[in-house]
This record gives structure tokens, sequence and C-alpha cells, in this order.
């Protein structure tokens, strides 16, 4: 009986202690800097070097390339980029690898979509996606 | 008036009359099970350090349960195919109907009582023990073994505790010399019986636990063993009937331990009579409500194989130990 | 005597207590149980034939998510597998993060393994409490890798990460309120009549047992056996700190309920040392090539997870990516033991046993 007496104790106590719920989503979760959320994508940045598709685990990220349009200069630009965020387990490797941070990870999470295919998520929302972007890319 | 109307030839009169007056107490009942439900979240929310519904009808989802019942009531009633039709649908109406029943006897004020009955502990304790047949059949009906295990737990169990509940009200019915829940109520003048009956108190709270299968005695829909137990095939409003069926014997249960053991509608002390009946009817009430509250929010469910030995050879020994308690302070105080 | 008929039991894989997606058949006589046949794998996702086509750093995420509970575990054994062949010195700062990351792992672990186990066995207020206390831990893995559950936080040759600016200041902060909160607890269940009464002398078996179903961890010490890697076959820096290894003599799930609180506060011992030694500068990865290869030859390194020992085999023929790679994962092994146990139990107490060996269901399955 003692136990079950210092049980009710216990829990009569916590009536007036402090609530530990989220009141999310009218408000915000509160993240750190390094959360990794869906990637902000700078394609003025990138050179096109496919390290980022290589390192990925899933192998979500398709990328082309063409010619630079300023015959001036070498190298090429980024002319498709697409994560398709059916399989990409945010994983942060592509961020790691990028060696110019043209891919970047932000703090937006919210992925929730009615079709399946509106998970494929093309340059020009990467790009846009330039909210809550991370500060500290690298250690 | 209604003990006049009881007596008086029967007619279309009384007929509608009483039906009228059912109805109201129905939707008086429903008013209660809808805010007790929201209580019971509300209480076990902030003892969980949550808030419980916040987001309909106000700050204190003052409406949550009535959009919950809604809900209920639109969806789709599934019966399973291979479910013996007519029993399962009757379970709810069985499980639910004598619920409703017993709270004809049960005296909230001095004057708001329906039925005065001389033998109204009995008629109780009586009456409510059919549910289990709604219950287990039920649990038959549904064709599903998680059901049938649950309703035979919930027989079983319910069954058993009836007994305990009986013996350790015996002693009050002896201090009192009446059946009567008025008589009970009138004799409590001087002092409650909770403190002349400390362990016929005890004795029956955990009986009555048991009877309403809450935790620590939930066993019967344990919710992580059998799944929801011998509701587990039901939906929509067959399912709230059986829901409805709990709660509302959670309220005659609070009420019946009210007026055993805590003087009912009357005030402790004289000088407090100011105060209407229903004022301390209700207050007296809601502690116990929460009583029950608290310990569904903190205990664990007990041991399957236990359970019977502890009726038996715990409570029922206890409980009889009261009553010869009773005897001879009786004789020699009164 | 009345004869009865015997009826098959489907529990699972949907179902409110086998954790995941277990599936369990029982025979059942009324309630007793004369049989059961534990069914897995609908969680398999083919981890060690995935990972022979990827490389050891792409590796380290799919680790993450075998045993979901405690993905820093996993972590480590993957990237100490892959150090040991290449012969990799790990700055001690990283070794301090990891050892702290570890432990707090660990704790989460528990914590989890206790909420949950209430709730199977009815109480449902001890889940949030110890989710409460979780959700800090949560949050500051978090902060240091960015992830909440599977961190992806440490690489061959040390972690991704430095601490955060007042990061080791936060855990020293959490183990003093962590030790509070563990107190609650135990005056809330653990003198628990009705608690008592439903664990003490469940699912119960010897230390011979234990030995032959390859147990490990909690199911094992709980029988007597002192066996914890980090004090036996030190890894990391686990030989600097001062702790101990619970050990219960009577093998059912009281021993190990009270096993896993006990480590609980042994964890937090050493988070308190390690939070005090920690270093204030140095680097956090070894110097390791860009794309990492390692050696031909095997190598077979064991951990102890709070599940148990987690083993790591790697057999590579030299290339970026491993020959073969295994995982010995403890809650594979320590679920073999359950058909024995539960014969004879009822149903209210199968749920006992099954919640007191502690499964991750992404770890069985693999
Ligand atoms: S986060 Fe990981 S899975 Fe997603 S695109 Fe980058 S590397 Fe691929
Ligand atoms: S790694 Fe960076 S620079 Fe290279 S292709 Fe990917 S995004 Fe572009």
């Amino acid at each position: 009986m003692l136990g079950l007496a210092k049980g009710l104790k216990y829990t009569l106590k916590q009536l007036s202690r402090e609530k530990v719920t989220y009141d999310y989503p009218n408000e915000p979760l509160p993240l750190p800097d390094r959360f990794r959320g869906i990637q902000k994508f700078y394609p003025e940045k990138c050179i096109v070097c496919n390290q980022c598709a290589n390192i990925c685990p899933t192998d979500c990220i398709q990328l082309t390339g063409k010619k630079h349009p300023d015959p001036t200069k070498k190298g090429k630009i980024i002319d498709t980029y697409d994560i398709n965020f059916e399989i990409c387990i945010l994983c942060d490797l592509c961020t790691e690898v990028c060696p110019t941070e043209a891919i970047v990870m932000t703090n937006n999470f919210e992925l929730a979509e009615y079709s399946r295919d509106m998970l494929f998520k093309n340059l020009e929302y990467l790009d846009e996606n330039d909210d809550n972007v991370r500060q500290v890319n690298k250690a | 008036m209604i003990q006049e109307m009881l007596q008086s030839s029967p007619g279309w009169f009384n007929f509608i009359f009483f039906f009228i007056f059912g109805l109201v107490l129905l939707l008086v009942v429903l008013g209660f099970v809808t805010y007790s439900i929201l209580a019971e979240r509300k209480v076990m929310g902030y003892i969980q350090l949550r808030h419980g519904p916040n987001q309909l009808g106000g700050r204190f989802g003052l409406l949550q349960t009535v959009a919950d019942v809604l809900k209920l009531l639109l969806k789709e009633d599934i019966i399973p195919k291979m479910a013996d039709r007519p029993m399962f649908i009757l379970a709810p109406v069985i499980a639910f109907a004598p619920s409703f029943m017993v709270l004809a006897t049960i005296p909230f004020t001095d004057r708001f009582q329906f039925a005065d009955l001389g033998v109204g502990l009995l008629y109780y304790v009586a009456v409510s023990g059919l549910t289990v047949f709604g219950i287990l059949l039920g649990g038959w009906a549904s064709n599903n073994k998680y059901s049938l295990l649950g309703g035979a737990r919930a027989t079983a169990q319910m069954i058993s505790y009836e007994i305990p509940l009986v013996m350790s009200v015996l002693g009050v019915i002896l201090l009192s010399g009446s059946l009567n829940l008025n008589d009970i109520v009138h004799a409590q003048k001087h002092g409650w019986f909770i403190l002349l009956q400390p362990i016929g108190f005890i004795v029956f709270l955990i009986a009555s636990t048991a009877e309403l299968s809450r935790t620590p005695f939930d066993l019967p829909e344990s919710e992580s063993e059998l799944v929801a137990g011998y509701h587990t095939e039901y939906t929509g409003f067959r399912w709230a009937f059986f829901m409805l069926a709990e709660y509302v014997y959670l309220f005659a249960m609070t009420a019946l331990i009210t007026i055993l053991f805590f003087g009912g509608w009357m005030a402790p002390f004289g000088f407090l009579d100011f105060i209407p009946g229903a004022v301390w009817f209700s207050l007296k009430f809601c502690v116990i409500l929460f009583l029950y509250l608290w310990f569904r929010s903190t205990f664990p469910r007990m041991r399957a194989d236990k359970l019977m030995e502890f009726a038996w050879k715990i409570l029922m020994p206890v409980a009889l130990a009261n009553i010869m308690l009773t005897a001879i302070i009786k004789s020699l105080f009164f | 005597m009345i004869k009865t008929e015997e009826m098959m039991l489907n529990v699972g894989p949907q179902h409110p207590s086998t954790h995941g997606v277990f599936r369990l058949v029982v025979k059942l006589d009324g309630e007793i149980i004369t049989e059961a046949q534990p069914v897995i794998g609908y969680l398999h996702r083919g981890t060690e034939k995935l990972a022979e086509n990827l490389q050891y750093t792409q590796i380290i995420p799919y680790t993450d998510r075998m045993d979901y509970l405690s993905a820093m575990t996993n972590n480590y054994v993957i990237c100490h597998a892959v150090e040991t062949m290449m012969g990799i010195e790990i700055p001690e700062r990283a070794d301090f993060l990891r050892v702290i990351a570890m432990e707090l792992g660990r704790v989460a672990s528990h914590l989890v393994w206790w909420g949950t186990y209430l709730l199977d066995l009815g109480a449902t207020s001890p889940f949030i409490y110890a989710f409460r206390e979780r959700e800090m831990i949560i949050n500051m893995l978090n902060e240091l890798s960015g992830g909440r559950l599977t961190f992806n936080y440490m690489r061959v040759g040390g972690v991704k990460w430095d601490a955060p600016e007042g990061w080791i200041q936060k855990v020293k902060e959490f183990i003093p309120y962590m030790r509070e909160q563990l107190a609650g607890y135990h005056s809330l269940v653990t003198g628990n009549e009705i608690f008592l009464n439903r664990v003490k002398g469940i699912g119960q078996y010897t230390k011979e047992d234990a030995l032959q179903y390859s147990l490990s961890g909690v199911n094992l010490r709980c029988t007597g056996v002192k066996w914890d890697l980090r004090k036996d076959e030190p890894y990391s820096i686990y030989n600097r700190f001062d702790f101990d290894v619970p050990v219960q003599e009577s093998g059912d799930a009281w021993a190990r309920y009270q096993c896993r609180m006990a480590e609980i506060e042994e964890s937090l011992k050493i988070l308190e040392q390690a939070a005090e030694q920690f270093p204030e500068e140095g680097e956090i990865l070894a110097k390791v090539p860009k794309i990492i290869k390692a050696p031909k030859g095997e190598a077979f390194v064991r951990i102890e997870s709070p599940r148990g020992e987690i083993g790591c085999y790697i057999y590579s023929d030299g290339k970026k990516e491993p020959y073969r790679l295994k995982f010995r994962r403890p809650s594979f092994y320590n679920l073999q033991i359950l058909p024995k146990l539960l014969k004879g139990e009822n149903i209210a107490n199968m749920i006992a046993i099954l919640g007191a060996i502690d499964i991750v269901l992404g770890e069985v399955d693999g």
C-alpha cells in the first residue's frame, strides 16, 4: 500500500507542473542550426562536379550540366538538379562533400504532399527554398 | 409525486409522463458523460504534462466530446461477416440498458429521485449485474479471439468482484438498518459512514473499480494485450453504446459511493445547511470522480492470474471480517 | 477434466504491444500459451546486402536505422570496425564526443524502454514522463548532430561535428536533473505493489540458459553474469571512467527492470566524468584518406549497445566497398529465448515477458 500511496503522491505533484508539449503547428518547432531539413541549392555556385550525386547513399540526386554560355569561361554550369524526396533520407552527406557549398541544409522539414509525384523536387524549388538556411555547414 | 404516480392505475398520461422524465434524465446523464470524458482527458492530460483537448470549444476543449460523439454517429457501421448478426446487434443494448436502469433508484437530493425503492441498494447491485451478459455476448458474437478473451475475462472479473462489493456494504446496511438509499443517507446525519466503515469503504472502492473495469482492473479491455477486449470489432454508435454504458456506470457508482459513505446530499455540518443539497452532492461526487481518474493515471494493470485470487482470498475475508466487526460495534455501542 | 480446444492467436504484426511489426503465433489453451512461434522479417531492409554496394561512409546512415533507439552505438560499431582494419588513431576529443553521445543514447534508450514497458503493463503516465526526459536528450543530440533519431554523427576517424558552444555545459546540467527525475520514477513505479506483482518471477531463466541462447546485455546480466564489454573488453576510452556493471541474480523481469534502471545511473556517472574531463580543444577527425578503403582482410569488433552486444564483421578485398558486412544484432539474438519463456504463461504475462526483453524491430529484422 505504501508504494501505491507514493505513486499517487508523485502523480498529484505532476498536476501543477509545467506542460511539456509543443504547440506545433501553431508555433514552429525550435530547431538547432545543425538540423537537417530540405536542401537549399545555389545554382550559381555549383560546378557540376557530381560529388553529391556520387556520395548519396540512396541515389536520389539527379543532375545534368551544360557548357558555360560564356565561351571565355571554362567548366560547366548546372542545367537540371532534382532530388527525389521519396527516398532522400536527409543524411547530410551531399552537403558534406560539396566543395563549393552549392547545396546546403535548411531547417524546413514539412514535406507532406498529396501525391508522390510532388515529392520530386527540381532546381527551382530547391533554389527558392531559401529560409532558415543553415549558417555553419562545415565543422 | 412520483411515488403517487407509481401507485396509481396505469394510463396514457402516466406513460407519457414517465417517458418525458426518463428522457430528461437521459439527457442529463448524457451531459454528464460528455463532460466526465472531458474531465478524464483533462485530468489525465494534466497529470501527464499535456494539455488534453484544447482545440474545439475554446481553451478547455468544451466541445471536444460532442464532436467525438458526432463522429461516432456518422461513422460507417461495420458488422464483421462471420459475426453472429442478431447477437452482435443486441449486445450493446443489453450492456447499456441496465446501466441506465440503476439510475432510477439513486437519490440525488432529498427530492430528486425517481423511484424510492425499499430495497434500492439490492436493486442497484442486481440490475448492474446484467451488463455482464451484454459484454459476454458482444465478445462472443464478434467472432474475434481477442473479443472472446476480453468477454470471458470481463465476466469472470465482474462476477467475482460483485461478491466483495455487496459484502462490503453489508456493514453500512447493518448500521443504518435499511436497504433503502434514502434511509441510508438519513442515517448519516451525525457522521458519514466512511468514518464508521473505513475498511468497508476501501473494499468497496477496490471492488467498484473492478466492477467498472477501470485501471488497475481494466483487464477486460486492456489495450496493450487484447487490443480492445470485447469491443474490438465494434465501430460507430454500437461502440459508443459500450462506452456510454461504461461511463454511465461510472456516474452511478460515484453517486452510490457518495450516498453510501459520504452522506449523499447532506451538508457535513449542520450550520452549512443553507447550501442546497444538490451542491453538496455534486461536490462530493466530483471528489470521488477525481479519485477514479487519479487512480487511472497512476497505476499499472493487475496481473490476470492474480485477479481472482485477490478477490476471493483477500477482499472476501476482509469484507467478512468487516461485517463481524460492525456487528460487534453495533451491538456494543448503538 | 474438461477438454478444451486449442486456439491459434495471431499476435501482431499489428498489435499495440509488439513494439513494431513483430508477429507472434501463439497456441492457446484458454488463456494459457502452449506454444509460441515468433515470425519476423516484416521490417527487413537488407542492410547487409545493400552495404556491399556502398562506400563505408555511405553505410553509416543505414546503421542509424537498425537500432533506431540508440543510433549512436550503431554508428560507432561500423566506424570502429573500419578504423580497426585501417589502424586509425582517433583524436581524444572525438573519442570523448563519441562516448558522451553514446551514453546519452543509452540513457534515452533505457528511458524509452521504461516508458513503453509500463505502458505495456497498463500504466499510461510513466510513458510521458520518460519521454519528457528523452526529449531533452534528443534535443541535445539534435544540437550536436542535426538529427533527432537518425544522427549520422560519426565518421571513420572521428565525428562530423564538434560540440557546439555551451553544449558540454548542458550535458553537465542534465545529469543532476536526470538523477532527480530517476528518484521520482522509483517512487512512482519501483515500489508499486501492483507492478512488483506483475514482474516478479515472470520470464525467469537461468545463467546456463542465458549463455546457451547467446543472450547479451541486460538479458544476460540479470542472471548474475557480470559481462559488460565496456568493462571487459574496453573500447574507445571507457577504461578511463569509473563505473559499475549492475547485475542481478534472479533472472526474471524484475531483475531486468532493476538492471536497466541501475544502468541509467551508471551511464550518468560516465557522462559526469566524461563531461568533466572533456579536453579543451583538439581535433575531431583523424587524418583519413578522402576515399576510405579498408585493406584486404577481415575484422570483427563488438561493443555494448543498450540492448546487448552489437558486433560488426567486415570482410574487405581492398575496395571502397566491403565485400561482406555482417552485424551481430543483439535484439535478434535476445529474442530467441522468447518461445521457451512463453510456454505455460498466460497472455498478460506474454506482454510483460516480451517487453522485458527489450527488442527493437529495426534491429531484429536487419
Ligand atoms: S541528404 Fe543524403 S539522401 Fe538526401 S540527397 Fe543528400 S546525400 Fe542523398
Ligand atoms: S557537389 Fe556541389 S558543386 Fe558538385 S555537383 Fe553537387 S551541388 Fe554541384
